[in-house]
């Protein structure tokens, strides 16, 4: 029977991927799973959109050029008293990038021959999730993704962690940055100038310290989970092994051949052996809060913890535990390798039951349709960051470290589902309609999944637009089955 | 104005706090029981001893260093603090909550806390939604629970629903619009698909019967809307109190409502973020002030938070995840003029864990008060479905609407 056909293709597609592009069902229809495990050990496709984008290296300079370009302007003051010079100048040095960036993001997701791949590097984009209405980070939120997560999303959870937490998107997002141990070195000098100003002008000394935000993050959002048994005391001492952990100083940067933007400030150090869940680190340095993430990353916590992720992202709201289980089990065996657990859920028969079924959030669900219409991006990706954020998900601003909610409950709600019709018809009238035959269009990017009565309306639609509009407002285009 | 409240003093109701939470529906009563109560939620752990300095804390000044806030005069470039009494200000930013308070219609609540003491926001907010003592302890949402109570649907000015709103009650939901009309056909082909899906048969509904009523809403949001960017991050709070004013406002509006704003989280640089966003909060008061206008008189609002911050200040000039800070109640029907809340002191012993303000109200005491004294639920409804397990959790008396307490004559 015709309907039977492209059930677990469809899955495959549209569950584990980004959503069926017009002939991929039958393509993959033959063995769904190995399409899914193969994009595990092929390069990440997208290399051809990235070229040529800027390095954090690159923005950390043009910031220190920026910087003096506000200098000088604030020295001469501004004629111009209706426009916000510095926001101008802003825009000026970076609108162009941030546009680049935008763009390549959204032609990976409708373009890539490896989506199951690209959800991924997204899924690790949101559990590492920085919000680029903090200024500062505001810059590094998509390189964070380009040279942190990309390389390492098919390697071991170690190594991604420590690409992560040294990038300059998360050092200046959690407040890393300025942390100093108040017995470093560094914090002594400083504090000696300032109790002599203190005393000066009668005013209580200002003490350099530590900021605990990335500390807690790490042990909460990034490895452990809340409620894994770590304390305040570890959340401390932890923050005090991080102390350094920092950026290139301004004359560090502007120097020729940098190499990294990121740099362990020795002068900054808390000196000590910390203790954090009942084991002691000596201080070797930048690797005493290395080797507690290595700890942390090979944790049975951290293990359960991305596991449940996982599964929550891909399979259903609420896991089966069995699959939980399996994944974490794996993640344990294999030393925390990543693409052994994405193709233990890929294999595991509790990914593909009955109960298997997720919501698409409002960027999923806005590239699936960019995806099964073939719709054209243009040059102007602002439209689509505009829809997205009016959805409720503005690109790098979860507004927390938590990113994104990935439950239907959050998802669905009167307000929500009004803006993803409106957006259906707005993405309709986008899709090339030439020779389109809307019955055979849903049915490939559906296959068993569409239902009768969407059929039938589809069928009844006074125009082919009509069609399609109704095809990605359908709740079954909305849900991933 | 009303003589209801002087009509109460003459029948000796309004002789103490005690009297309200004796006759929980009485306030509602007398103010024709349609009261509205808004909710007002800022994610990220706002700092109490920020927006409400406790300067005449012998401890404060210390512990807080350069974030010190005086009406004595600026301690760095800020301007003075805003004098409530002999103990406590506003920050300066907060000018507009400071008339409200002139006029005893701002009552701001130090060392409050949700029972959760733990220092992770989304256990804390996840506390401060369901309305239970744990993080875990419900599924659903207390306002929720609350409308359902009401027999009425309560209104959520988010995007999506937030826990505090989640439960088996309808909840409608706003924020600004996409500018497009949907073609009307499009949607009679959509209403048969959408009921046969259990889960968005009721949202798809609500959204094609909230359309129909919004046209005047759209209009008054026109001034507001700015296309999306950094400008209209600035000005959505304003935006979303203003549009759950006007909701509230319509003739048999929604008497439950709930808006939330984000970005309170201050570990570094504290000062100057907390003045912009304190002047967010103050404009987005006012604009549910001004819209609210009709019905302001019967209203109450709760500005809450999921807990406080560290009353030493961290390396970084900001301050890291504490337990104790401060909720604002406002509104026409709020008892203010006044600071509530019992101050446990800043000394090291007096802090908890040598590090936070030791919370003194359990946050509920309020949402109880203000569900009962205001909104008339009664205590056997609040204390088991809306906040279960919660029958030795005396309400906070004398919150709302008591003549013996203010003064008339000082009424505008």
């Amino acid at each position: 029977m015709h309907s039977a056909r492209f059930g677990a293709a469809a899955s495959a597609a549209n569950r584990f991927g980004l959503g069926a592009r017009p002939g991929e069902l039958a393509r993959i229809e033959n063995n769904p799973h190995a399409w899914l495990l193969d994009q595990l050990h092929q390069p990440l496709d997208g290399a051809q959109w990235l070229a040529g984008l800027p390095t954090s290296i690159d923005y950390l300079r043009a910031e220190i050029d920026l910087n003096r370009k506000r200098r000088e302007l604030r020295k001469h003051g501004t004629t111009d008293k209706s426009a916000n010079p510095l926001a101008q100048l802003y825009r000026e040095e970076f609108g162009e990038d941030l546009k680049r960036e935008s763009l390549a993001r959204w032609r990976i997701a409708a373009g890539t021959e490896t989506p199951f791949a690209e959800r991924l590097v997204r899924f690790w984009s949101n559990h590492f999730a920085v919000s680029v209405d903090k200024g500062p980070a505001h810059l590094y939120a998509a390189p964070l993704e380009r040279e942190a997560i990309r390389p390492h999303v098919m390697g071991r959870f170690f190594d991604l962690l420590l690409a992560v937490e040294t990038h300059p998107a998360m050092l200046r997002y959690l407040d890393q940055v300025q942390s100093v141990g108040p017995d470093s070195i560094f914090a002594m000098r400083v504090d000696r100038r300032l109790a002599r100003v203190a005393r000066r002008e009668h005013q209580p000394a200002r003490q350099l310290g530590i900021n605990e935000n990335l500390a807690r993050e790490i042990m909460e959002l990034h490895t452990l989970g809340v409620g894994a048994g770590y304390t305040q005391a570890d959340v401390t001492e932890f923050a005090r092994a991080l102390s350094g952990w920092s950026l290139p100083f301004p004359k560090q940067i502007q120097r020729e051949g940098l190499r990294s933007a990121f740099f362990y400030r020795a002068g900054a150090h808390e000196p000590g052996t910390r203790v954090v869940l009942g084991k002691s680190y000596p201080n070797t340095g930048f690797g005493q809060a290395r080797a507690i993430l290595a700890d942390l990353a090979a944790h049975p916590a951290t293990a359960r913890h991305l596991s449940f992720e996982l599964a929550r992202q891909f399979v259903a709201d609420q896991p089966p535990p069995e699959l939980v289980d399996r994944l974490a089990s794996v993640y344990l065996r294999e030393d925390g390798d990543l693409a052994a657990v994405y193709a233990e859920m890929v294999r595991a028969p509790q990914s593909w039951g009955e109960a298997a079924m997720k919501f698409r959030t409002p960027q999923d669900y806005v590239v699936a349709g960019l995806r099964g219409g073939s719709i054209h991006i243009g040059d102007a990706p602002q439209l689509l960051e505009g829809l997205i954020a009016r959805l409720g998900q503005p690109t790098f601003m979860p507004r927390s470290p938590a990113g994104f909610s990935d439950l239907a409950a959050d998802w669905i709600a009167p307000d929500a589902i009004w803006k993803r019709v409106q957006t259906a018809e707005a993405l309709a009238a986008r899709v090339p309609r030439a020779n389109l035959d809307p019955h055979r269009f849903a049915r490939e990017l559906l296959g068993p999944q569409l239902r009768p009565a969407t059929l039938t309306a589809i069928a009844r639609a006074e125009a082919r637009q009509q069609a399609v509009a109704i095809l990605f407002a359908s709740p079954e285009f909305q849900w991933r089955v | 104005m009303s003589s209801r409240r002087d009509f109460l003093t003459l029948l000796g109701l309004g002789a103490g706090a005690s009297t309200l939470s004796l006759w929980p529906s009485l306030s509602s009563a007398a103010t024709g029981g349609d009261t509205r109560l808004l909710v007002v939620m800022l994610r990220g752990g706002l700092d109490g001893l920020h927006a409400v300095p406790p300067y005449g804390d012998p401890g404060y000044a210390a512990l807080r260093g350069p974030l010190a806030l005086s009406p004595a005069g600026p301690t760095s470039d800020d301007a003075a603090a805003l004098k409530l009494d002999a103990n406590f200000a506003l920050h300066p930013a907060l000018g507009f909550l400071a008339r409200l308070y002139a006029q005893g219609y701002c009552l701001p609540i130090v060392a409050a806390a949700p029972p959760y003491w733990g220092r992770s926001h989304f256990e804390a907010q996840d506390c401060v939604e369901n309305g239970t003592d744990t993080p875990n302890g419900a599924e659903t949402g207390w306002l929720n629970r609350a409308a359902g109570a009401l027999h009425q649907h309560g209104m959520s000015v988010t995007s999506v629903t937030p826990l505090i709103m989640r439960g088996t009650s309808k909840i409608d939901s706003w924020t600004p619009p996409l500018p497009m009309r949907v073609n009307p056909i499009l949607l009679q082909r959509l209403e048969g698909l959408y009921a046969e899906d259990p889960r968005m048969a009721m949202a798809f509904a609500d959204a094609v019967a909230q359309q129909h009523a919004d046209a005047s809403i759209d209009q008054q949001m026109k001034a507001g809307m700015r296309p999306v960017g950094p400008k209209a991050v600035e000005e959505r709070f304003a935006v979303m109190m203003r549009a759950a004013g006007s909701f509230m406002a319509r003739p048999g509006g929604p008497r439950l409502c709930f808006v939330e704003d984000y970005g309170w989280d201050t570990h570094a640089n504290q000062a100057p973020i907390l003045a912009r966003k304190l002047a967010e909060l103050d404009q987005a008061v006012q604009a549910f002030h001004d819209a609210s206008a009709p019905v302001w008189r019967r209203t109450a609002a709760v500005v809450v938070t999921e807990f406080g911050r560290t009353a030493r200040i961290n390396g970084t000039n900001g301050t890291d995840h504490g337990t104790g800070g401060a909720m604002f109640l406002f509104g026409g029907a709020v008892n203010g003029g006044r600071v509530g809340g019992d101050w446990p002191g800043m000394r090291p012993s007096q802090l908890y864990e040598n590090r936070d303000i030791h919370a003194t109200t359990d946050q509920r005491r309020v949402f109880k008060a203000l569900l009962g004294a205001h909104i008339g639920l009664p205590d056997a409804v609040l204390s088991t479905s809306v906040f279960p397990n919660s029958a030795g959790l005396e309400p906070l008396g004398g919150l709302v609407g008591s003549p013996a307490v203010r003064s008339v004559g000082s009424r505008v």
